[in-house]
């Protein structure tokens, strides 16, 4: 059995037409009753009304969508411009999309977040941290592994760009709901990999910043390497127990 | 149907008698009314669960820091997200671990039902249920590949993924007379509504009215099984069925276009697409270089940085149009295929890669389908132990002969 299985599996395609009809019955349990593939059917003429009106709303439905897709993906135009909003209530948020990934360009720079913390130990004496590097951590758990974890990938990476994007640049300030939303989380991530004490302290208030480091350009660029790194401080935030509920 | 989905099952050939325009419109209406590209869609059934599950499973012992009660995303701070952002997930009507637990796991549950095709035709929304909502609990930790997912999910609902290589098909096979005879389809039936009626006290903006349509056609299509099989309206019924498949395919070859066309698109327009650099600097990010020394390796050589940035632009803007012609298509479906699982094991990124693989897949070959399928079917019937090898092999030479 082997080997004649080894011999048809030379040229199994020339055996079977492409064009050959899927097997008989529907994907359901049903009675399969397919109608004779070589001869078309003969619907009754309530059954072609049925089914036509059926595909004109279907290709009405399809088109429509496809539109207002291609609508949410495309450059601001003349269309989507002026019919922003209906359209964003179609795609969003079952169909949202970005596909710039990596484009128009590629990042340039890798983002690490650290954070220091104020410390208060038994005898009410106050201590202050060194910047601890945790886009560290999360790069030494990805390497090695093959598939990395939203944990160590996504998590501590999207809530800083999450915080950047609704905060303003100045003064922190956030922008909406979603700012004071992302401002929280972004505290939590942090103390949640930091922990309740360190150094057997308890943790008393936290800053969180980044720093911006750009690649440097390839060898036969003319491009002159960056040599400023930037940083981005937040303010520093109060720590209370609340803020670890559930974590 | 200009799609390579319309390569599955060529449309009758036309005969001469095929002028007068009655039978003009019979041939028309068997051609749309007949399940378009059954092999793609479960192809695109298998990987797309396959991968959700896989992704689960991953992400199993941190689940409940990513989506459940230990995250970040405090149940609070996600009722504000999940406002803001409309969306729906069946984990914002409770904070217990036990409700976490119950949908994490019964969405694994539907993913492996999907994947081997048990039932598809619930199985496949529960999929899409359990997916939206894991992935909208928290979507601060998500990327492309659980936007490619959550929204594919949504379209394998309307295809009829099952049509072979399933559970379905071999229960369709073996007992093709007695479909009246299936009581398990019926009892999973009524006891969706174990499901649906608690959901539909919760607020679902829109979602308990799609919940339970698809619940009554569900039903309806049962109906018509039990009391009217021979009657035509239930094969109107299928026809109706298979053209909403072929709707639902022709959305899904569209929206991968889509994907290919902006991101390749808005590449062109970069600076370092343009001089051939950027895959360099997508090579020196921290985050996705889990084997430093192969990315260090490649973003050595220049040529190789070139060439394969020129590459990736020119075939992700030239792909949709080379939907015409068969041959190229197929070339260029095999280089996007090779450079998705490279960029799985080189930015470390693998869901992602396997879900945009998935999407490549829906454009495979029939006949390449149908071969792979019969290998599958020989090497499992290998492994099988001896006594039910000799009932499986019949089947798998079938396939192929």
């Amino acid at each position: 059995m082997e080997s004649s299985s080894e011999r048809t599996a030379v040229r199994p395609v020339s055996t079977v037409p492409p064009q050959s009809p899927p097997p008989p019955g529907p994907d359901d349990d049903g009675e399969p009753a397919p109608p004779a593939r070589d001869e078309p059917r003969r619907w009754s003429r309530v059954s072609v009304a049925a089914l036509t009106a059926t595909a004109v709303v279907l290709v009405c439905a399809l088109v429509t969508h496809l539109g207002m897709i291609f609508l949410s993906v495309a450059p601001p135009n003349a269309l989507s411009v002026e019919h922003g909003d209906a359209v964003d209530a179609y795609v969003q948020p079952e169909f949202g999309q970005d596909w710039k990934l990596f484009a128009p360009n590629p990042m340039q720079r890798n983002e690490a977040v650290g954070a220091r913390v104020n410390t208060l130990a038994a005898d009410g004496r106050p201590h202050a941290s060194e910047w601890i590097n945790l886009t560290d951590r999360d790069i030494e758990t990805i390497r090695g592994n093959p598939a990395p974890s939203h944990a160590d990938q996504n998590m501590l990476r999207r809530a800083w760009d999450a915080y950047i994007a609704t905060h303003s640049v100045t003064d922190d300030r956030p922008k909406g709901v979603r700012g004071t939303m992302t401002g929280d989380y972004l505290k939590r991530v942090v103390l949640q990999r930091i922990g309740r004490t360190l150094n057997g302290e308890r943790i008393v208030s936290l800053q969180v910043g980044g720093r911006f480091t750009m690649v440097d350009p390839p060898a036969w660029s003319s491009e002159q390497p960056s040599d400023t790194t930037d940083y981005r401080l937040l303010p520093w935030w109060k720590v209370t127990d609340q803020d670890y509920r559930s974590l | 149907m200009t799609t390579p989905t319309a390569t599955a099952t060529a449309a009758p050939p036309a005969t001469p008698t095929a002028t007068r325009p009655a039978e003009r419109l019979a041939r028309l209406l068997a051609a749309i009314t007949s399940v378009r590209a059954p092999y793609q869609a479960a192809v695109f059934r298998i990987g797309l669960s396959g991968v959700a599950l896989a992704f689960l499973l991953r992400e199993w012992p941190n689940r409940h820091v990513l989506y459940g009660v230990r995250s970040p995303l405090s149940f609070d701070l996600a009722q504000v997200l999940i406002r803001e952002e409309r969306t729906f997930t069946v984990l914002a009507w409770g904070n217990g671990g036990l409700w976490f637990e119950t949908v994490y796991a019964a969405t694994i549950a539907a993913a492996l039902a999907v994947l081997l095709g048990w039932r598809t035709r619930g199985t496949s929304v529960l999929l899409m249920a359990g997916v939206l909502s894991v992935i909208n609990r928290n979507t601060l930790v998500g990327d492309g590949g659980d936007n490619v997912v959550r929204i594919m999910v949504i379209y394998l609902v309307f295809t009829r993924c099952a049509q072979v290589w399933s559970l379905d098909a071999r229960r369709a096979r073996r007992r093709p007379k007695l479909p009246g005879l299936d009581p398990v389809g019926p009892f999973l039936w009524v006891a969706a509504l174990a499901v649906l009626v608690p959901l539909s006290a919760h607020p679902t903006r829109g979602w308990a009215l799609a919940f339970w349509t698809l619940w009554a056609v569900q039903g309806l299509w049962y109906a018509a099984n039990r009391w009217f099989p021979r009657h035509e309206a239930r094969a109107v019924l299928d026809a109706a069925a298979s053209m909403l498949h072929n709707c639902a395919m022709l959305v899904i070859a569209a929206q991968v276009c889509l994907i290919y066309a902006t991101a390749g698109w808005y590449k062109i327009q970069g600076s370092r697409w343009q001089e051939g650099s950027a895959l360099y600097y997508a090579l020196h990010l921290d985050y996705f270089a889990p084997w430093p020394a192969l990315s260090g390796f490649l973003a050595g050589s220049t040529l190789t940085v070139l060439a394969l940035s020129y590459l990736t632009v020119m075939v992700q803007v030239a792909f949709p149009f080379t939907l015409a012609n068969r041959k190229v298509k197929n070339v260029l479906l095999f280089a996007m295929i090779a450079e998705h699982l490279g960029i799985a094991v080189v930015l470390g990124i693998p869901f992602l890669s396997l879900a945009m693989v998935v999407c490549d897949a829906v454009f495979l070959p029939t006949a390449f389908l149908i071969a792979l399928g019969a290998r599958c079917g020989r090497l499992t019937a290998r492994l099988r132990p001896p006594a039910l090898a000799g009932r499986a092999a019949p089947r798998a030479d079938r396939v192929s002969s």
